[in-house]
């Protein structure tokens, strides 16, 4: 039996690391049935999202049903299996758990449907549904998100984990130098079920070295990516800086237009500019041609490149920001929808583009305003005749 | 009904009322006098009478019915080559009503296809030959790909000369009851800059605020009709505040919605009012070009926008 099965925490005095989360837990199921009916526990890998589940059905006394990412998890499917699995009674009387796990599994493809028909059962049962997700922002997931409660798992911090290291060891009858022990905690960057793994590995190797432990390729967010291209040298490594980011490069690219300006000033800044121009024409031809070599070299550019565009490294602390362009084009798009649907209108009564009509709106918005028999020819409704008169 | 949009109510609706486009004119009548036009490209500037021809030629090939045997499409508005074939296909599918054996395409705007879509319109071309003809209109005919040159016949149309522009807008300003002096005649031709449909929409706008067309009036309303605010993002730039800059120019981008190509447009005519050096304007006159390049071949336009916006910091501090 491997460590981290063998040592899961049954009770939640066992959790260490999280007690605001067991509490939030604590209290969803002591009042469920009078707030929302799920809760989704979401945090990085090995935080014990899925354990926080399974301790609060050993304490509550409950059955738990569990599906996760192995399982086929598309509308049909879930629809099928839990669907019974919340209107039955128990066998035993006793209280059951509905355990979703790993819900930022459920494809959007092979499980098509899924999310929705989640959302749908979760209106329907009359037993706690659980559901634990690493990146609960995704947008698949935003339907869930209304309907469930959030609670946050965080990172575990690394003296928490040595200290269940050391507990485990003790119950083992084993022995590792504290040294050691913390540069596993380290390690770990707060992954609980790492560390314990790679303590059972050294445990059972006679003479621990770390060397041995490969380092796990976590994600790196993209707030280390952009610290280490814009504080640090340019060096190979810098070359594959977004390997471990999960992000497609249209985002990353994104990310780097936001915050150049954060970090560089005069002839660097125009240098970054050029670069990230550069890296923009290369995913321009890369859509028109279809040939997707070319994403070397946006690669290039907006890595190793913008990390050259500075003479010396870069010290102290800048806090990166979150692209808000899209955001701003979007919030935009749904102020001038009106603007769009008058021009649509327009252009196809007087054969023009809708583009066009735009580009000239001020003009044709005049003409449209000062006369009433235009309105009705081009049919507008109320509410565009109002946003003309403005 | 006749419209009250002038772009409308003064289109011409027969061969001898166009302006400007003399030989077109004569030979794309006799094509349509022999009942069997070829397939057509027509290639000029906008505001020229192309989609104008279009409608002319389909009218007298199908004199009452020509609304039902006539589909115009915009490829700059159509999303995708798959809905271009889908309505052709569904509008090629039936016989053409009336004696003309065949029915008409316009697709205005053609160069705004990709060179794949075009190439899955030239099949779509070839399929439907049979029961259609396509009448393609475009501002450069080196957008379309040959396969497609090749087999229409093409029509090259010109800018709108300063008498041309002047005989439409005596012709208005008559029924119309305006009173519009020479000048304003001057200048309503360089702000419509050849460009028949604008210069109409210009005067009908002006002539919304009053009949008397003074040339005062049209300055106001065709600056109105400008982005004011470009100098504002380069003044920030020149004295180095970029954050600034490039928060202004996403704010006049999306507010007033101004393409990335008419910002650009601004920007290289305001380089000769900033009070930086020769040598440096030239410079920046260069990355505008550049830019522009970009754009027009598909990239960002706010990613090249911002790179030059960075350029003109550098030029801020003399360099």
């Amino acid at each position: 039996m491997t460590w981290t099965e063998k040592y899961r925490p049954k009770k939640f005095e066992d959790i260490k690391g999280q007690d605001l989360a067991v509490d939030k837990i604590k209290s969803f199921a002591k009042y469920f049935g009078t707030g929302k009916k799920a809760l989704i526990l979401h945090g990085p890998p090995g935080t014990g999202k899925t354990t926080l589940a399974f301790v609060i059905a050993h304490e509550t006394n409950s059955e738990i049903f569990e599906l996760n990412a192995s399982d086929i998890r598309n509308k049909i499917k879930l629809h099928d299996v839990l669907r019974p699995v919340m209107e039955q009674q128990s066998l035993s009387k006793k209280g059951k758990i509905i355990l979703v796990d790993e819900v930022d599994g459920i494809s959007g493809y092979y499980d098509k449907g899924g999310v929705q028909e989640l959302v749908r059962l979760i209106e329907l049962t009359s037993y706690p549904v659980i559901i634990t997700a690493n990146d609960v922002w995704h947008k698949k997931l935003s339907p869930l998100r209304k309907k469930s409660e959030l609670v946050q798992l965080k990172e575990v911090s690394y003296n928490i984990i040595k200290d269940v290291m050391i507990n485990i060891l003790r119950k083992e009858g084993q022995f590792i130098d504290q040294s050691t022990l913390t540069r596993v905690a380290i390690k770990a960057k707060g992954d609980i079920r790492a560390a314990v793994n790679d303590l059972q590995t050294l445990s059972q190797m006679g003479e621990p070295s770390l060397a041995v432990l490969e380092e796990r390729d976590k994600e790196t967010d993209i707030f280390n990516a952009l610290r280490i291209i814009f504080k640090g040298k340019p060096t190979n490594e810098t070359l594959k800086v977004f390997d471990s980011v999960k992000m497609s490069i249209d985002e990353i690219l994104l990310w780097m237009e936001e915050n150049i300006p954060a970090e560089y000033q005069g002839e660097e800044l125009a240098r970054a500019y050029d670069l990230l121009s550069k890296a923009d024409v290369f995913k321009g031809r890369i859509y028109k041609q279809q040939y997707w070599r070319f994403l070397v070299y946006e690669n290039i550019f907006l890595s190793y490149g913008i990390s050259s565009a500075k003479k010396t490294p870069k010290t102290g602390f800048t806090s990166y920001k979150k692209p808000t362009r899209i955001l701003k084009i979007w919030l935009n798009n749904q102020r001038t929808a009106k603007k769009k649907s008058i021009s649509q209108k327009y252009a196809k009564y007087v054969h023009v583009g809708t583009k066009r009509a735009m580009h000239d709106f001020p003009i044709i918005k005049q003409i449209i305003n000062s006369n009433l028999s235009i309105q009705k020819e081009l049919k507008l409704t109320d509410e565009e005749i109002e946003y003309v008169r403005n | 009904m006749v419209s009250e949009i002038w772009t409308e109510k003064y289109r011409p609706s027969k061969f001898n009322e166009l302006v400007g486009q003399d030989n077109i004119i004569k030979r794309v009548e006799a094509l349509t006098a022999s009942m069997n036009i070829p397939h057509l490209l027509f290639a000029g500037p906008a505001g020229t009478g192309k989609s104008t021809l279009a409608l002319i030629v389909v009218k007298e090939l199908f004199k009452n019915n020509w609304r039902d045997n006539y589909l115009e499409l915009n490829a700059s508005d159509e999303r995708g080559i798959n809905v271009v074939r889908e309505k052709v296909k569904n509008f090629a599918r039936t016989k053409a009503l009336g004696n003309v054996p065949f029915k008409v395409i316009f697709l205005d705007e053609a160069d705004a296809l990709t060179p794949e879509a075009q190439q899955a319109l030239r099949r779509t071309m070839e399929n439907y030959s049979a029961t259609c003809r396509f009448v393609l209109s475009c501002n450069y005919s080196s957008k379309i790909i040959d396969p497609i040159q090749s087999r229409c016949a093409m029509f090259r149309f010109k800018l709108l000369e300063k008498k041309d522009i002047e005989r439409i807008i005596r012709r208005i300003s008559e029924t119309e009851n305006l009173t519009i002096p020479l000048e304003s005649i001057e200048i309503l031709y360089e702000g419509s800059e050849g460009d028949c449909r604008r210069c109409i929409n210009i005067l009908q706008s002006t002539a919304s605020v009053s009949p008397s067309i003074t040339p005062e009036l049209i300055s106001t309303i065709i600056s109105s009709a400008k982005p004011k605010d470009i100098k504002v993002v380069l003044d920030y730039a020149i004295a180095g505040d970029f954050q600034r800059a490039r928060e202004k120019l996403l704010d006049v981008m999306l507010k007033e919605s101004i393409s990335g190509q008419d910002v650009i447009k601004a920007v290289q005519k305001e380089i000769w009012n900033l009070p930086i050096e020769p040598e440096i304007k030239v410079k920046l006159t260069e990355k505008t070009g550049e830019a522009e390049f970009r754009i027009v071949e598909g990239s960002d336009p706010f990613i090249q926008l911002q790179a030059l916006l960075a350029s003109f910091v550098l030029a801020g501090l003399g360099k």
